[in-house]
């Protein structure tokens, strides 16, 4: 395990993923949800993928831990998600397994059903030891507590031989947290975690996340729908459109200054605090997210862009370097300097 | 493992908690531990329960000696004795025995044998004595059609020896078996019904144990594999399920019944399992079932296959098992260890369920007389006790239906107690 402080300008890439392009093969044909999504998970840092709902951003993270459905699912031929040297897409199912959990770890939004119900917090937690480590059953056990006192779960010897009904929503997240760290991977792929819980519970988690990547130098990619959670936690920021990757920044630069006039109408809809915000209608981003079936051969954004051009209905705009950590998918990106 | 004993001892807890349920399994065990003993012990045996008491008798709590076998055996010695003396003397033909042809030899009191067994001597003095006297004369006596009042005489000998015996007093033993095959009353062929439906029990649970055993791990198995796999292994299990179902229940179990019966399957089973299973069991499973087993098992996994693939299904979506898949966990461990504890009170139900189910059709087969074929079950002593009814006999009839009542009753209840108890969305 890496136990180097991680640092924002830590540039050393746990995870890049390259041109990845997901299908399904579906009754109506043939659906990409997600198109030539490119970018970087850098150690040690959280990295957001916002986007609103339908985006691609579950498929994404399923694809890098290739947990879709393998019979209706392909992968375009040049997607690479680089783990180190090595291309996952080129793993076989046994490859994979021994990467699950041991160095990638994922961890998902309903925390009422993401414990077995049959089981105690303890056995659970030792069955991932055992699979991925070596270690004796005492030192399974102590290595457990030492878990679950590390997600701050007050008396974890007690809680060890109790079942999942019998802890709360966010208890249980944070033992879910402590069993995607079990093995210490590198990476953790955090899919929309709080959504269900409520805000406190939802700040102390978020929380317990950032001062554990900061413990163990475990990267984590963080979707989410919710900008305010992004701004509270992630280092940088990549932004989903209908399966495309639109913008990518480092956090701040993205709330200051957004470049795609996506990014923009989704930060013009949070809901805001300041004195001058009150009162005001807060503004949504009018249209629909074009289906799956029937996406517009251009930018994807067109029908709802204010910024439109007749360039933009005739030309498919492509992710452009805007300068060494900012990219771009537009045509007419703002610049608000 | 000490983890789930947790979980174990809370789920007993509840079901300790549902009075009905306890009672239930009580009754549940009475039968087993009756079954149990029948199987191993063997206190009531096969010929126990062929044995003739006496015909039609009412219940009662009487341990007197009737006329058993041994009397019985007398009835061709009265039969020929009278048939000889008959054939020397046609008017003096043994007046004793004259009217006990029109009698079953079972309705006769023991005293009134005796007594005529006295004046068939005194009758059998008298031929003797003409014999003598007029077979010189008639020239009879070279007959060889006719045999010599020696030979009856012997066989008279016989015929109070085995009398005789009758009359010394029974022992403990004997007073107490006589009380329990006495109990509840006798069917036509003079058998105790008790011993019948008590044996029957053996049966019940054997057919019972072994349909529910096979059908849910065989459902179960299956139904797992469909829901977790999905593609052409769901395609497959649903398609035999949807086949076999869309059948009519009974009359597929007719159908299996009548192609697998009379040795065109035991024969080979026998020859790849049976040595095996004799080894194992010493016969117990009884070969002769075989065929039930196969017609039952083929139809009862449906059931548990359907709910569990369904369970199965559904389970799969749920976060834990996709934890279970991020975790790197391969799919045979995560369907046996962390999707299969999840069904197994779909298990533990279904088994309950097809345990009734299993006796129940066993009854209904063996009333059609394609079912038990060794010894006695609750099937066939209904099917026998037809006759009884339309002569207002109804102890066959009712003790049968009895026993079988209260064990599908008993796992009835059980059953409704599991569901309530097992299920995870109740906890
Ligand atoms: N197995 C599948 N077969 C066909 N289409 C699928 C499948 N899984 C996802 N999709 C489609 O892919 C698109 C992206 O879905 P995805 O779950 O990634 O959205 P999301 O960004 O995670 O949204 P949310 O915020 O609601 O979780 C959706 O339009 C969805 O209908
Ligand atoms: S390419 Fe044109 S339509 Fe698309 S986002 Fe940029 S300005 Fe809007
Ligand atoms: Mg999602």
């Amino acid at each position: 395990m890496s136990t180097s402080p991680a640092t924002s300008t830590a540039a050393e890439v746990a995870l890049s993923v390259r041109n990845l392009t997901t299908s399904f093969r579906t009754d109506r044909g043939i659906v990409t949800a997600v198109e030539k999504a490119s970018f970087d998970l850098h150690r040690g840092e959280a990295l957001g993928l916002v986007g609103e709902s339908g985006c691609g951003k579950s498929v994404t993270s399923k694809s890098i831990m290739r947990l879709l459905p393998e019979h209706i699912t392909r992968y375009g031929k040049d997607s690479e998600v680089m783990l180190g040297p090595d291309n996952l897409m080129g793993y076989s199912g046994r490859q994979m397994r021994d990467i699950r959990g041991n160095r990638i770890a994922m961890i998902f939004q309903e925390p009422m059903t993401a414990l077995n119900p049959v089981f105690t917090v303890g056995w659970q937690l030792d069955e991932a030891l055992k699979y991925h480590t070596k270690l004796g059953r005492s030192e399974r056990k102590r290595r457990v507590i030492e878990l679950l006192d590390m997600v701050e779960i007050p008396s974890p010897e007690k809680r060890y031989s109790e079942f999942p009904h019998q802890l709360s929503g966010g208890m249980r997240q944070r033992v879910v947290i402590a069993m995607a760290l079990a093995c210490e991977p590198e990476i953790l792929i955090a899919d929309e975690p709080t959504t269900a819980l409520d805000v406190t519970i939802q700040a102390q988690i978020l929380k317990l996340m950032n001062d554990l990547r900061e413990r163990t130098g475990t990267a984590i990619l963080l979707i989410t729908h919710d900008l305010g959670v992004v701004a509270q936690t992630c280092d940088r920021v990549v932004v989903m459109y209908a399966g495309q990757v639109v913008e990518q920044a480092p956090v701040r630069e993205l709330f200051h200054n957004p470049s795609h006039p996506y990014t923009r109408a989704l930060l013009r809809s949070i809901p805001r605090s300041g004195k001058k915000e009150r009162g005001k209608r807060l503004a949504t981003i009018d249209g629909i997210v074009p289906s799956l079936t029937n996406m517009p051969p251009a930018c994807r954004f067109a029908d709802r862009c204010d910024c439109r051009e007749d360039r933009c209905t005739a030309e498919p705009p492509h992710l452009v370097q805007l300068n060494e950590d900012r990219s771009v998918r537009c045509h007419f990106p703002v610049h608000s300097d | 493992m000490s983890d789930s004993s947790a979980n174990d001892s809370r789920v007993l807890r509840k079901f300790l908690r549902h009075k009905p349920a306890v009672v239930a399994s009580v009754v549940i065990a009475v039968y087993g531990v009756v079954a149990f003993v029948l199987l191993v012990v063997g206190v009531i045996t096969l010929p126990d329960t062929l044995k003739r008491v006496g015909a039609e008798l009412q219940p009662g709590l009487s341990s007197e000696r009737l006329p058993e076998k041994r009397l019985l055996d007398c009835e061709w010695l009265i039969d020929r004795i009278a048939s000889l003396s008959e054939r020397r003397n046609p008017e003096k033909a043994l007046a004793a025995f004259s009217d006990m042809g029109v009698r079953r030899i079972a309705d006769v009191e023991l005293d009134e044998l005796l007594n005529r067994i006295d004046l068939a001597w005194e009758s059998y003095d008298e031929l003797a004595d003409i014999e003598d006297v007029t077979a010189a004369a008639a020239g009879t006596l070279d007959d060889p059609d006719v045999p010599p009042p020696a030979e009856v005489r012997s066989m008279l000998t016989e015929l109070e020896k085995r009398t005789d015996a009758l009359l010394e007093p029974m022992t403990k033993a004997e007073k107490s078996t006589r009380w329990f095959e006495l109990l509840l009353g006798t069917d036509r062929q003079g058998r105790s019904i008790f011993y019948r439906a008590v044996y029957s029990v053996r049966v019940a649970i054997l057919i019972g144990l072994v349909t529910a055993l096979l059908s849910v791990t065989i459902g179960t198995l299956a139904g797992l594999a469909a829901g977790y796999f999905g593609g052409w292994v769901d395609n497959v299990v649903t398609w035999f399920y949807s086949t076999f179902a869309s059948i009519p229940n009974i009359v597929l179990l007719i159908l299996l019944a009548f192609m697998f019966d009379g040795g065109h399957i035991d024969g080979p089973i026998n020859k790849v399992t049976g040595g095996l299973l004799d080894r194992l069991i010493g016969g117990r499973l009884d070969e002769t079932l075989i065929p039930v087993y196969i017609a039952f098992t083929a139809t009862f996994w449906i059931g548990p296959c359907r709910v569990v693939r369904g369970e199965t299904m559904k389970i799969k979506e749920l976060e834990y098992i996709q934890a279970a898949t991020v975790m790197g966990f391969g799919r045979a461990r995560i369907l046996l260890r962390h999707v299969l504890p999840n069904v197994t009170y779909l298990m533990l139900i279904n088994f309950s369920l097809l345990f009734i189910g299993a006796i129940k059709s066993e009854v209904i087969l063996s009333f059609l007389g394609l079912g038990v074929k060794k010894g006695p079950s609750w099937g066939i002593m209904i099917s026998q006790s037809k006759s009884e009814v339309i002569n207002s006999f109804f102890w066959q009839i009712g003790t049968a239906t009895t026993f079988m009542f209260f064990l599908v009753l008993a796992f009835n209840v059980l059953s409704d107690a599991l569901q309530d108890v097992l299920d995870p969305k109740h906890v």
